[in-house]
């Protein structure tokens, strides 16, 4: 009985580990006090006007005076960058899983091991091989290489969670449907495809997310000009810390959050 | 047309075009990247095309020349990085065994939200939740306001940039890593046995050892493993919270690119991380193989 109460209050404990860094930044991105941000001073939206650039009480040595158009510059990046990784890597990532699961060849397992090594090499290895690859070939750093870059990895997220997916879909339904008569074509897209759906969905969140994540690889082969959101703050962070930061940091969370909302709303809709 | 000759042609349809895209910019980076950690630096950044296996002897040993030459420190820091990883692995392991236990115990629909809980903040951006940890840290922190509130200490201490920050930092990143193979080998245990243990008088800390533990030795292996791998290679955690006092092999070979701009000694750093992840999965394989034939 003791042991389960310890375990309990354990389990507790774990779950503030978990949430109270989190917590705190977020409380403290509605701190007043301009001068020492660890000390509560009332609260205020002026962070958050700042960012927005709206007026505000703040007097300029307070915050990164210059960083409002650089942080929606990088935001801008982050979205476009994300959109196009996501949806190549999806698209990829939805035909290697379903050659790999529905027609028999010699490769299928090796393909299966194979797609779990871009998703466990480090990833400062990836980005700093990537950096080579694309100065040696003579492929300028821009967008372009970072949107390359991060598919790499993000096919084998899309791979997974679609590959799950298409396990748990029976077969003998899609078998059903050429047997009376359907094309290839009009079974994958009247049957397949609404099965896998929620799978295939599943997995552009989570390249989505993790691609506006991603600093390690996009920071060696983003080249100059090409800030995303997490190099923005990366180099905030170098700079000092300021409670700007605190509300970035908000903002980031809430928009993620509402993404893996999202994700988890349809899983559940499509289960029913 | 046959069949059998469509299939094929639908097949090299899905297969073909990722196929060669991974070729290229997946597996063609690392080929260049193992050249280049057999080339010669340049004067001034750049590389030369000779073949030189020097990158190496810096790291290992044979080293000699003038500008080419060995230095103990490297592999102390690679050393120090198998270090820090498996601390982590530690901590991980003591952190998330107890509470994937206990989330284990839940009824049905507490514990899948609790799992939801536990899986969130991989979602929520890495360096959000490390700047997180720089708030509590830091000498005007959460932690010493808190130690210096209940009179536990005069003066701040110094936790950031510490080893101890680098470890609970990565730590924390990676609970997600660590916790769900846990759970799922936790969740697969066998009332009975752990009943059947007790009945016949085992005590608690036997039964654990006897029965619980090797039950769900494969969760411990491969939370480890995914936990171990990323903080081997880490740059970010030490870079945050480490400063400039821990470095590991990732800061070293980032400077390498970044700062020194001698790429084919950073080419060969990295070619030494590739190794031991490489080494260690192989490892696993192996083991999962006896275990699966045993």
């Amino acid at each position: 009985m003791i042991l389960r109460r310890l375990l309990s209050l354990y389990g507790l404990l774990f779950f503030v580990f978990v949430y109270a860094p989190i917590l705190l930044v977020v409380i403290y991105s509605f701190n007043a006090n301009t001068l020492n941000m660890m000390i509560w001073d009332g609260f205020t939206l002026d962070w958050y006007r700042q960012l927005f650039g709206m007026e505000t009480s703040l007097t300029q040595s307070a915050t990164f005076v210059d960083s409002t158009d650089q942080l929606w510059g990088a935001v801008r990046t982050s979205l476009i960058v994300a959109l196009s990784t996501s949806v190549f890597s999806t698209v990829c990532g939805t035909a290697l899983a379903l050659a790999v699961a529905r027609y028999r060849f010699r490769l299928a397992r090796f393909y299966r091991t194979l797609m779990m090594l871009p998703m466990i090499m480090p990833d400062i290895v990836l980005g700093i091989a990537l950096l080579i690859f694309f100065i040696t070939i003579g492929m300028n750093l821009s967008m372009l290489t970072i949107i390359i870059g991060q598919s790499t990895f993000l096919i084998s997220y899309v791979f997974v969670t679609v590959s799950a997916r298409l396990a748990e879909v029976d077969t003998s339904v899609e078998e059903a449907s050429a047997d009376l008569g359907a094309t290839p074509a009009q079974t994958f897209r009247k049957v397949t495809l609404p099965g896998i759906a929620p799978g295939i969905l599943g997995g552009w969140l989570l390249a989505f997310i993790i691609s506006m994540d991603d600093l390690v690889i996009t920071y060696f082969i983003a080249g100059t000009g090409n800030t995303t959101l997490p190099i923005h703050i990366w180099g905030l962070l170098r700079r000092g810390i300021k409670p700007e930061i605190n509300a970035i940091a908000t903002l980031m969370l809430l928009f993620t959050l509402v993404i893996a909302a999202a994700g988890l709303y349809f899983r559940s809709r499509r289960q029913k | 047309m046959t069949l059998a000759r469509r299939k094929l042609l639908q097949l090299v349809g899905l297969l073909g075009a990722p196929t060669v895209f991974l070729l290229i910019f997946f597996f063609g980076p690392l080929l260049i990247m193992l050249v280049y950690s057999l080339l010669t630096p340049g004067l001034y950044g750049g590389v030369d095309w000779i073949f030189s296996h020097l990158n190496y002897g810096r790291i290992l040993g044979w080293a000699d020349t003038r500008y080419e030459k060995f230095d103990p420190v490297y592999i102390a820091i690679f050393l120090r990085s198998l270090k820090l990883a498996a601390l982590t692995v530690v901590s991980s392991l003591a952190v998330c065994y107890p509470a994937a236990f206990w989330i284990s115990r839940m009824r049905p629909g507490l514990r899948d939200f609790a799992i939801f809980l536990v899986t969130l903040p991989f979602f929520v951006s890495l360096i959000v939740r490390l700047f997180a940890w720089v708030l509590i840290l830091r000498p005007t922190g959460f932690l010493n306001q808190g130690l210096m509130g209940l009179g536990l200490t005069g003066a701040p201490i110094e936790f950031l940039y510490t080893d101890f920050a680098v470890i609970l930092g990565m730590t924390y990143v990676f609970i997600p890593f660590m916790f769900l193979p846990l759970y799922g080998s936790i969740e697969k245990l066998d009332m009975a046995q752990i009943e059947a243990s007790s009945d016949l008088g085992a005590t608690r800390f036997q039964t654990f050892r006897k029965v619980i533990l090797p039950a769900t030795l494969p969760g411990i292996v491969g939370g480890s493993v995914i936990t171990f791998i990323p903080a081997l290679g880490n740059f970010i955690v030490p870079s945050v919270l480490g400063g400039a006092k821990v470095l590991m092999i990732g800061n070293l070979i980032e400077q390498q690119f970044l700062s020194a701009r001698n790429w084919p000694f950073g080419s060969a750093l990295a070619m030494l991380v590739m190794s031991a992840v490489l080494i260690l999965l192989i490892a696993q394989f192996r083991l999962a193989k006896k275990e699966a034939q045993s």
